[in-house]
């Protein structure tokens, strides 16, 4: 055993200095690799321990609500809350289930359901029991909270719209948005134009998190910014009662501006539809019916929809004839019935004339040869021109997204649309407000603002504008003596046994213009024959814009019945109401079957 | 005789003044790891019991260090027959636990046989190579013995299976038969060849020794299984950065992403509270020990304690090797515990008696 070789020994050392190297490397080795680790890649594994503890739950914002001008609330919040149970020993899960079913409604076999549930879920992964708990429900979970281990109840908020069929189509609603915040934003109307307004920012809570998943403590929370409340222009009493006089109408609209301030102060689509269930759950079956219902519930008619304006139009073109000296006001032509342009007839609706017809006759009896000869002088370009002063071939900038634009007909549009060239007869039937023509009621509307706020630059808006943005509105004003003509006109129009006198004749002084347009070219021998004869889908669809009071213009009405058949008639008794709730308030009832008597009388 | 007694306190300091004090730094540092995993309690928890262990620890070094070395010299094959009887035993009586035969039930206390193999192995082969002469040595065929008391034993342990003491019995074994003068040309052409063959022994791997190997080579394969574990480790410490989170400050381990935190992976835990200068220490402090054992065997005149002490310092510095580049990713993890710090009693058992052992030879040699 105690051999003391010395050969042996020298051996024995260098073997073992070598082996000594060796591991001295390794171990040099390691701390390079330990080096690579915590000093040059420590922030990316810094990231992922940050990632691997903590876990941010969203604290949902309040949506801003929407208040109606006279102070009603439009849009809000029901909160809602979530109720789900950790993931935990059976029993003890058993125990918070059966606690929770002692209080509120749960089926034996959704019992049977949660329990498989819990096999399959790791540990303290929440499973949602109740996706929306009332009020009435979330009180009694509240009340026996303290028993209970492993729930918890997150907070949620649904849109919840008050008069949502009447107030829809401004409106608009709202979806969940798809990120996983999910909060409210805005689809369509209002909840969309003003969403950024409207939305606020979520809230978090940093929670530090074990392996498992289990809740150590609340490491940072940011509280969430409610949304800001916004108030429009609408009034809730005049928008309700404009839309039950226009859902007497199978489908139609009506805007109702304050020229003052440009604030739209009623816009209806009738039929309407419940918004309310489009923001939460709304089924396919819901959804597809509303899509394919022929009367277009879905489209708001006075935006989107997009009609020829008919006689309506007629403003326009005696304003351009008169601006331009093709005429002076009282400067008359023979109006036969019809002219004859291109080889075609084209009548009057009074198919024996009007005889001698001057400027204020032909709105107030909405002359069509008198139009007729003046556009020929005017040409398209011109009348073109005046159109889009006045508004049309434009969005008007209402706060509803998707407005439509309409359609001013021009040379230039007929070549690229059909290759061919413009025809003469072209422009007589645009300058009665038919053919290619195609404008919005919010258009026409819009003219009226213009006209009767002597002012190109008046815009309606649902937005309460600022004094400054209203004196901004004034800056590009209407410099001709020929609107007072055709103020005068209109003026008659309703009140001098023209074609709105029957039903708007008052003594505060509506002024306005009927129309009616035709959908399609009639036939032979369907001239003159009336309306209701035809199949509903066929007539005339029925307007009448108008002004009123006549000494202060403070409230513009436009009003269109789809189908009406003659703006005189079905349009324009709609309006008068309308002015009468505007301008008398509560006194409108007696006045309504003053209209009535007015009416039958003059029928007799 | 005072005179002896006196003069025996006197190398007792100073020849082991070096070992008490990597010893103690290492013990102390694995108490701190400890109380850190188990998240600064330290009653009613595993570090009452880390605590008795590294005193009675203390009492066995002691033990060993009063025995002759002639004894252990004596008694070399007893103790390597007696503890491949415990093997077998393992394999027939042995209580399973995770899913392996590695404890052998006594009663009062289970043991893991696979321990003491590891110094049995390197008593018996120690002795086996004193009494040889510098001239046999060179003969190949006198290193069949010590060959075979080596496979032996690590077929056992691969049996049971660990595959982790396994390779540090084979690793051991060699390390042993390699100082003691095996032909260099021989044991590199060995190693050559055992490298190329390495994918046949793939057949005679268990499914999840297969899988860990797997994992290790590409972690991605199993991100939320065995690949866990070394990607949550080696988050823990990347994320400790230079300077570490701080003592009890540590997300990781505390948090219990990190799995056996106070055994396998106490170097983690370490390393996350510590950072990198943490870590630096404890590989410094193991490099300083393994270079004491060598130093040690050096010193020594007889072959029997060289190779005795050789061997300790290879089978300290395979521990402490596997276990850190295991819990960095380097190497497949395998089961092998942190000398002096992981918790658990056989394997600071055997590295007490390791230090008895040198400080024992150091000691003979001077009497």
């Amino acid at each position: 055993m105690l051999d003391n070789n010395n050969d042996s020994k020298s051996n024995f050392r260098k073997t073992a200095k070598t082996v000594f190297y060796i591991t001295a490397v390794l171990f040099v080795a390691l701390i390079c690799k330990l080096f690579v680790l915590q000093v040059i890649e420590s922030q990316k594994y810094a990231t992922l321990s940050d990632k691997n503890r903590i876990r941010v739950y969203p604290i949902v914002q309040r949506r801003g609500r929407i208040i109606s001008a006279d102070g009603k609330v439009l849009a809000r919040n029901r909160q809602r809350y979530r109720l789900s149970i950790e993931s935990c020993k059976e029993e003890e899960f058993r125990k918070d289930l059966s606690l929770i079913a002692s209080q509120i409604s749960i089926p034996n076999d959704e019992i049977q359901k949660f329990l498989d549930i819990r096999k399959k879920t790791p540990r303290y992964t929440p499973i949602i029991v109740k996706d929306e708990l009332s009020w009435d429900e979330y009180s009694k979970i509240a009340m026996i909270f303290y028993k209970l281990s492993h729930i918890s109840l997150e907070n949620s908020f649904t849109r919840e719209y008050l008069n949502p069929i009447e107030f829809g189509h401004i409106i608009g609603y709202t979806s969940r948005s798809k990120d996983y915040l999910r909060f409210l934003s805005g689809e369509t109307g209002i909840e969309a134009f003003l969403d950024e307004q409207l939305v606020g920012i979520p809230g978090n809570m940093k929670i530090e998190i074990n392996s498992v998943g289990k809740k150590m403590r609340v490491i940072d929370s940011v509280a969430p910014v409610n949304g800001e409340d916004v108030t429009i222009t609408i009034n809730a009493e005049i928008q309700k009662y404009v839309y039950d006089e226009l859902s007497k109408e199978k489908a139609g609209a009506c805007v109702v501006l304050d020229i003052t301030d440009g604030s739209v102060v009623a816009l209806c689509s009738v039929p309407g539809f419940d918004t309310n269930p489009m923001s939460s759950k709304i089924s396919k079956k819901q959804w597809t019916d509303l899509q394919n219902d022929p009367l277009k519930p879905l489209m708001n008619r006075a935006i989107n929809g997009v009609y020829p304006p008919g006689s309506v139009f007629k403003i326009v073109t005696v304003l351009a004839a008169l601006d331009k000296k093709i005429i002076s006001p009282k400067d008359t032509i023979f109006c036969s019935g019809g002219v004859v342009v291109d080889g075609h007839t084209f009548h009057c609706w009074k198919r024996h004339g009007h005889g001698k017809v001057n400027a204020y006759d032909a709105l107030r009896f909405s002359c069509d040869c008198y139009i007729f000869e003046v556009a020929r002088r005017l040409g398209i370009n011109t009348i073109v021109e005046y159109a889009q002063k006045l508004g049309f071939g434009e969005k008007t900038g209402i706060e509803i997204p998707n407005e439509s634009s309409g359609l001013l007909p021009s040379k230039r549009w007929k070549l690229l649309r059909y290759g061919s060239s413009w025809k003469p007869y072209e422009t007589i039937i645009t300058a009665i407000g038919q053919g290619a023509l195609l404008t919005t009621l919010i258009q026409s509307a819009t003219m009226m603002g213009k006209i009767y706020s002597n002012n190109y630059a008046f815009r309606p808006s649902l937005v309460k504008k600022t004094r400054e943005n209203i004196e901004k509105l004034l800056k590009n004003p209407i410099n001709s003596e020929n609107i007072g003509v055709i103020k005068e006109a209109l003026y008659q129009v309703c009140n001098a046994g023209g074609t709105a006198s029957a039903s708007c004749h008052t003594e505060y002084g509506i002024s306005g213009k009927t129309g009616s347009s035709q959908v399609r070219r009639l036939k032979e021998g369907e001239a003159g024959m009336s309306q209701n004869a035809f199949p509903w889908h066929l007539r005339d669809h029925a307007f009448f814009v108008g002004c009123a009071p006549y000494k202060e213009p403070k409230y513009v009405v436009a009003v269109m019945v789809e189908h009406g058949g003659s703006g005189s008639a079905k349009a324009a008794p709609i309006a008068r109401r309308i002015f009468d709730k505007l301008i008398l308030g509560d006194k409108t009832k007696e006045n309504e079957s003053n209209v009535d008597n007015e009416i039958k009388s003059r029928k007799k | 005789m005072k005179k002896i007694r006196t003069k025996h306190n006197r190398i007792f300091l100073d020849e082991f003044k070096i070992l008490f004090i990597l010893l103690f730094l290492l013990l102390a540092i694995g108490l701190v790891g400890q109380i850190s995993a188990n998240n600064g309690e330290l009653f009613g928890t595993s570090v009452q019991n880390h605590i008795l262990r590294i005193f009675s620890g203390i009492l066995i070094l002691y033990a060993v260090y009063s025995c002759n070395l002639r004894i252990f010299y004596s008694y070399a094959y007893v103790f390597y027959a007696v503890t491949l009887l415990a093997l077998v035993i393992v394999e027939v009586l042995g209580v399973i636990r995770l899913g392996a035969q590695r404890w052998i039930n006594f009663g009062l206390f289970t043991m893991q046989p696979s321990e003491p193999m590891k110094i049995s192995l390197i008593l018996a082969l120690a002795r086996y190579y004193s009494l040889l002469t510098p001239l046999e040595i060179t003969e190949l065929k006198k290193h069949y013995i010590p060959i075979c008391l080596t496979l032996i034993p690590t077929l056992f342990v691969l049996k049971q299976p660990d595959l982790g003491s396994a390779a540090l019995l084979f690793g051991t074994g060699f390390g042993v038969i390699f100082l003691a003068g095996f032909p260099k040309k021989i044991f590199a052409t060995a190693i050559g060849a055992g490298i190329a063959a390495l994918p046949f022994g793939w057949f005679f791997l268990h499914d999840y020794q297969k899988n860990r190997i797997l994992t290790f080579l590409d972690p991605d394969r199993d991100p939320c299984g065995i690949g866990y574990h070394v990607l949550q480790s080696k988050i823990a410490i990347g994320s400790g950065g230079l300077w570490g989170k701080g003592f009890l400050c540590s997300t990781q381990s505390k948090l219990d992403f990190l799995p056996e935190k106070n055994t396998d992976f106490i170097f983690t835990t370490i390393s996350e509270e510590f950072g990198f200068v943490g870590g630096c220490v404890i590989i410094l402090l193991f490099i300083g020990l393994v270079g004491y054992f060598f130093w040690v065997s050096m010193k020594e005149k007889s072959t029997f304690s060289r190779l005795l002490c050789g061997g300790l310092a290879i089978l300290l510095f395979l521990h402490t090797f596997v276990n850190i580049a295991m819990v960095m990713g380097i190497l497949p993890v395998v089961g092998i515990p942190l000398p002096f710090l992981s918790y658990g009693g056989s394997s600071m058992l055997t590295f007490m008696v390791s230090c008895g052992l040198i400080m024992s030879a150091l000691a003979n040699k001077k009497i």
